[in-house]
């Protein structure tokens, strides 16, 4: 494999879920950040020539550069079968919840937006949050269903590139105010996702040293 | 059915959902707790602050069998007196700093924290409680008591819902219009049948929270 480049944000949980993965694999990649805030360099022609939609991270693998979270984590995971399953119905769920992560459950990082940084309204303020809400609901009603059959993880019997997926969501919903007390079953996952080996934070997850 | 004498005695959580070694946040009526597990497995309830800043214990970690502040990383001993205060190692805390701890109770499957008066225990039929599952539900605990048959005035029952066997309902108010609905199966209770009662425990969140006007609803806002 050649080098690894990561264009990045520190503060973004879309990178933060590639960051997350390269160091459970153990991986390094060189980072370039982007300037997204204040400098909107996701919106200039630049960037966007490399990641037409503006999705950010961008990672540079064996020579080539893929765009976005989900096609940055699947790059990775391929060849990976403990990540990546190949038995059609294990590697159908993990794309299920890969395609989950990013639909419903952008309501959750929309809604983390808007409580840190403002500029929306209580009307829809209130309906972000009920379809955020839902959308971690169906985390833990899966969870809790799973943990019934002796299951920890999202898909099969152990960590796959779903559970990294969205791993952020949960981790991060305190800073728009649910607390993990009305999510039991999310709560002990995300306690196993920061027992993996190489588990590494970001800013707004705390760091237990 | 058979309603439960509980006192002043709140179900907090399923003890399967407290690790040994973990603090997780529970609140009853809109007081903030901080329940914690030691290395010997004994469950503690505090009021969820630190007497240092203020900070939410429960935010914390145990580490050497004490609960540490995320904060300044006070730490705390199951008595609630400080025991550890990194910035200056060689001081032996006074007694006097300490955290507030509540009456605890496990039983039945439960950690159970007195809050209010000293009431009696929580008595239930002698039976292995196998844990099913706890949900948030948004709409007030008297209704959702109501809808799963537990006896007016009760927090807890165990119910004859069906031929498959009893099912242990509790109900923690959390505050006006939230409560946590905790679901335990009389043993034996096989993967099926624990199924059988999530899924109700979900179909009675969806219906109370449709009563109580507040559907949460995944997809359709971008």
């Amino acid at each position: 494999m050649s080098e690894l480049v990561l264009h990045d944000d520190e503060l973004d949980e879309d990178c933060y879920r590639v960051r997350l993965f390269l160091s459970l694999l153990g991986l390094e990649a060189r980072r370039v950040a982007v300037d997204v805030v204040p400098g909107g360099e996701q919106d200039r022609p630049g960037f966007r020539a490399v990641s037409p939609a503006g999705l950010l991270p961008v990672l540079r693998i064996d020579g080539q550069m893929v765009c976005g979270a989900g096609g940055a984590l699947l790059a990775l995971a391929h060849g990976r079968p403990a990540w990546l399953p190949e038995a059609r119905v294990a590697f159908a769920r993990v794309a299920h919840w890969l395609q989950f992560a990013a639909g419903p459950l952008r309501a959750t990082l929309l809604m983390r937006r808007a409580c840190l940084f403002g500029g929306v309204g209580d009307d829809e303020q209130s309906a972000r949050r009920r379809a955020a809400v839902g959308a971690l609901r169906i985390m833990e009603d899966h969870l809790a269903r799973r943990r019934l059959e002796g299951g920890a993880w999202f898909v099969g019997d152990g960590p796959t590139v779903a559970d990294i997926a969205l791993f952020p969501a949960a981790a991060l919903c305190r800073d728009w105010g649910e607390e993990y007390s009305a999510y039991p079953a999310l709560r002990r996952w995300v306690r196993a996702v920061r027992g993996l080996p190489g588990f590494v934070t970001m800013p707004g997850i705390p760091d237990y040293g | 059915m058979s309603g439960m004498r509980e006192g002043g005695w709140y179900p907090l959580m399923l003890s399967a959902d407290l690790e040994p070694g973990t603090v997780a946040g529970s609140t009853v009526q809109g007081r903030d707790l901080a329940v914690w597990r030691d290395g010997e497995g004994q469950a503690h309830v505090w009021d969820d602050r630190c007497p240092h800043r203020g900070m939410r214990l429960s935010l914390g970690f145990v580490r050497e069998g004490v609960l540490a502040c995320l904060y300044h990383g006070w730490r705390f001993g199951a008595d609630g007196r400080c025991v550890h205060i990194p910035a200056h190692p060689d001081l032996s805390p006074p007694g006097t700093i300490r955290a507030a701890p509540l009456r605890v109770a496990e039983c039945h499957g439960l950690i159970w924290a007195s809050v209010e008066e000293d009431g009696p225990l929580p008595e239930v039929d002698a039976a292995v409680w196998v844990p099913v599952r706890s949900l948030r539900i948004e709409a007030p605990w008297q209704d959702v008591a109501r809808a799963v048959g537990i006896p007016d005035g009760h927090r807890a029952a165990v119910l004859e819902r069906d031929v498959e066997g009893r099912v242990l309902a509790a109900l923690l108010p959390v505050r006006e219009g939230a409560c946590m609905l905790h679901l335990l199966a009389a043993a034996p209770a096989g993967v099926e049948r624990l199924h059988d009662l999530a899924d109700w425990g979900q179909d009675v969140r969806a219906r109370a929270e449709e009563r109580a006007g507040r559907v949460f609803l995944a997809g359709g806002v971008a």
